[in-house]
């Protein structure tokens, strides 16, 4: 309800009482309604009594056992017509089962019809109502909380509070339990709402908040709140003596001004009409301010789950569940897929249901499963998760699909349950399927013989090729080669490898050209000593010294593994000594290039003796 | 010269080792598909089962996937086509490239492409070497440069593969990366676009009819899941076991 219609409402009924005088009442007569008529444990139904006259407390909440009455919104209408004023006074209770059964709640006054309200123990499809009083039906094997009432902090000035409404205060870890978080707002004190509530502390988890909360009218110790309640599954993540604490931002009016003496005007009811921010800030006695309010601390004790007995294939899944299995098709041809479905239903974390479901079957190709929730309240607590695998039959023949199973940890029973599927079995037929089956290695001769088409074009009844029943050969990644990094070394590492022989190709090449070169620069020594021959012959002092030089040079850089042409005077001086024949020839190949000495024959025939001489001896050494 | 022909022996041996690898990578044709592992034909058997279950999205990635390893497989293109029709979606344009280069499977090209290259190696360093059978080498070299243009260019081909994606979900492409703008035009189920940016859990995609703009990662599959794919993309079940 709007604030300030509320306060605007109250300050009309204490005017009209005052100035009007006494009002006609007609006479009293109730009416009660309460929707829904059928709900499941852990649901509420909301009951509205509306009865004529100004006065609520003409109407009281119905006793019924097994069903909690809280009253959460109150309303007033006064009606003038042709000078004839009457009012109306209604008031709605939150009802809360306790247990299972069917309630028959009495009329609250004359006029009053009674009403039947039909729990069921888990999903609210209860047995039709029954009459003639409260019939309770059987009772649930483990009794279930419904949400209490948290209790109700409110803040020092009245102006708001955050309070908890959850079913129950000890859960095990992973265990998802309803829970209500109801933020209650004093019309005209708050502002405004500046954050969604969130926990205090890291030992529990919320499910995601809605943006648009249920508003309701609720009046404490005397007062109207609109009240604010988030519905959402909440679950501990670690064990322990914990507690709990909801908060949420808020902005409220504060006030500034004196209040007026209470007992204005001798009416106490009109303190909260002076103290009402409305008025003061209307008078410019009241500012805002930022706040945040907290709920009490809710103490729980979160327990572990127990390591024992805990089953292999555990996901993790805490509540209550049941299982149940079937397939698309019990008569399919090889090669058809067929859908196995595995249902689990229930109440509890079903972000945790989780399944391999059939893995490495014999005689059936399987694929992975998808997985479908169909939740069935609000928060996805309580609905029904599918899984779906497609699996194909290899071979013709009666072929049976294995039980599945589904483990869970039960918080009411405190063990685990496994739950079994019975199997199925599915006719396979081998001759004329549905989609024609044709191996992979018979659809590629068909190819090539047949322009791409398969035998006979063949199309199943949805416009489809037939199936490959051969998997063929398998690669772990769909990235190409080209661009993995492992497979990008290959080429990079060939490459390297050839242009590694290429230069040292190359440089053995360059090696021996240049050895080339100098076998030309140095001729042989059979050559020279010809030359040598021909200069001794023409009397040719200069050639036969010079022939001699290159003769003995080369000698000389075979044994000392030089560069023939490196060798010099000095360098044979050095090694040889000046003395030495070697060292005499390079002298007079000098002088008779620059000095033109001249030899007889006998000189010329003992010099080339000595220079053959020396040559064998070097080519010896 | 006996190093060349050690240098040679090593380089034939390489050629050996890397032929081998490739045989074991693909493994022997009727061993089962393990976990994890991709094949043509159980990815093409997938896609008709999606598609016999009324799930064309599902249907498309599928053969879109079974398409990268069986580039050549006709009943692939003519599912694929079917599905594609029946949802009214436009026939795919493919560049001239990926028209004419996709002759087989992307892996086996390149360990061709590997070939080429060594064939054109050793050919280029033998004529290096010796005169003999100047025509030969020649020849060798030329058929092992194709071989390996034909790599290049399949590498080059399947780069745009690494930017496709599925419409998993009929969604509207946006002007920016929020859903908070007005959309700008509408992105059929199982349309295959490139994504070319990405943003804060939105991808900037292109069509079949060049038309660009913005949609949630989420309402996207890759066609060849990988470490590059944009982050929060759908990551539907498509592996075989």
């Amino acid at each position: 309800m709007n604030p300030f219609r509320t306060t605007t409402l109250a300050a009309m009924v204490v005017v009209a009482t005052l100035m009007a005088g006494a009002v006609q009442v007609a006479e009293a007569a109730a009416t009660q309604r309460i929707e829904p008529t059928q709900i499941g444990m852990g649901e509420s139904a909301r009951l509205t009594i509306a009865a004529s006259g100004g006065d609520a407390s003409a109407i009281s909440p119905p006793m019924v056992a097994g069903l909690e009455f809280i009253a959460v919104a109150q309303s007033q209408r006064i009606e003038s017509i042709n000078g004839v004023s009457s009012a109306s006074t209604s008031v709605t209770y939150q009802v809360i089962p306790q247990e299972a059964g069917v309630f028959t709640i009495p009329g609250s006054g004359s006029g009053s019809s009674p009403v039947v309200l039909t729990v069921s123990p888990s999903n609210g499809q209860g047995s039709a109502a029954a009459s003639g009083g409260s019939v309770r039906l059987t009772a649930p094997s483990a009794r279930q909380s419904a949400l209490p009432a948290g209790s109700t902090r409110v803040t020092a000035n009245g102006a708001a509070f955050v309070r908890l409404r959850l079913p129950k205060h000890e859960l095990y870890v992973g265990e998802t339990i309803p829970v209500d978080i109801q933020v209650g707002m004093r019309d005209g004190f708050v502002a405004s709402l500046n954050g969604l509530p969130t926990l205090n502390g890291d030992a529990f988890t919320l499910e995601k908040l809605s943006s648009q909360p249920q508003r309701a009218e609720e009046i404490i110790d005397g007062r109207p709140y609109t009240v604010l309640t988030w519905h959402s599954a909440l679950a501990a993540v670690k064990p322990g003596e914990l507690a709990l604490t909801v908060e949420t931002p808020l902005t409220v009016r504060m006030r500034t001004a004196a209040r007026p003496d209470a007992g204005f005007l001798g009416e106490a009811g009109l303190d909260d009409l002076f103290s009402d921010p409305m008025f003061q800030n209307f008078f410019g006695a009241s500012t805002e301010k930022e706040i945040t309010v907290a709920s009490a601390p809710t103490a729980f004790s979160v327990f572990a789950l127990p390591a024992h007995d805990r089953p292999a294939d555990f996901s993790g899944a805490v509540g209550s569940f049941s299982i149940s299995s079937d397939i698309s098709d019990d008569k399919v041809a090889a090669g058809d897929p067929v859908t196995l479905r595995l249902r689990v239903s229930g109440t509890g974390n079903f972000d945790r249901v989780t399944t391999p479901m059939l893995h490495d079957v014999e005689h059936w190709k399987t694929y992975a499963p998808t997985a479908k929730f169909k939740a069935e309240d609000d928060i996805g607590h309580r609905g029904e998760k599918t899984f779906e695998q497609p699996v194909i039959a290899t071979r013709p023949g009666t072929q049976s699909l294995p039980a599945l199973t589904f483990s869970w940890f039960d918080p009411n029973s405190r063990r685990y349950v496994v739950a079994r599927t019975s199997p199925l079995s599915v006719a396979i037929t081998a001759g004329a399927p549905a989609s024609q089956v044709v191996s992979t290695a018979s659809l590629a001769a068909a190819s090539s013989n047949n322009n791409g088409d398969s035998p006979a074009g063949y199309r199943d009844d949805h416009g489809l090729r037939p199936d490959h029943v051969v998997i063929g050969s398998a690669t772990a990644s769909l990235l190409p080669h080209y661009y993995q990094p492992a497979y990008m070394a290959v080429p990079s590492f060939l490459l390297a490898a050839l242009s590694g022989a290429w230069f040292w190709i190359r440089r053995r090449e360059q090696n021996a050209s240049a050895e080339a070169a100098r076998a030309n620069e140095f001729p042989q020594t059979e050559a020279l000593l010809a030359s040598m021959e021909e200069a001794r012959a023409a009397g040719d002092t200069t050639r036969f010294f010079h022939t001699a030089r290159l003769a003995l040079r080369g000698a000389l850089a075979s044994q000392w593994q030089v560069n023939p042409a490196s060798i010099t005077l000095a360098d044979v001086e050095t090694r040889l000594g000046a003395s030495s024949v070697t060292a005499r020839v390079f002298k007079l190949a000098d002088e008779a290039a620059y000095a033109g000495t001249r030899l007889t024959p006998a000189d010329f025939q003992w010099w080339r003796q000595l220079v053959l001489r020396e040559i064998s001896n070097e080519a010896m050494s | 010269m006996n190093r060349l022909k050690l240098a040679l022996s090593l380089g034939v041996a390489f050629l050996g080792v890397a032929a081998i690898g490739s045989a074991s990578a693909a493994g022997p044709a009727d061993r089962p598909a393990t976990p994890s592992a991709y094949s043509a034909p159980a990815l093409y058997d997938l896609g008709n089962f999606y598609a016999r279950a009324g799930r064309p999205a599902m249907a498309v990635l599928n053969y879109e996937r079974a398409r990268v390893l069986a580039p050549t497989e006709p009943d692939v293109q003519k599912n694929l086509s079917h599905v594609r029709e029946s949802l009214g979606l436009p026939a795919p344009h493919p560049g001239w490239l990926s028209q004419h280069d996709r002759l087989a499977n992307p892996n086996t090209l390149y360990w061709i492409g590997i070939l080429g290259l060594a064939i054109t190696g050793v050919a280029l360093l033998r004529r290096r070497v010796s005169s003999k059978q100047p025509a030969l080498l020649a020849a060798g070299a030329v058929v092992g440069s194709l071989l390996m243009a034909l790599g290049l260019c399949d590498a080059i081909a399947t780069a745009s593969t690494l930017h496709e994606y599925v419409v998993m979900a009929a969604t509207a492409a946006r002007t920016s990366p929020t859903s908070a703008v007005e959309p700008l035009f509408a992105v059929p189920l199982a349309e295959v676009v490139h994504v070319r940016d990405q943003h804060q859990g939105f991808a900037l995609i292109r069509d079949s009819q060049g038309r660009e703009g913005w949609v949630a990662n989420a309402d996207l599959a890759p066609v060849i899941p990988s470490i590059g794919n944009i982050t929060g993309a759908s990551t539907p079940p498509e592996a075989p076991r």
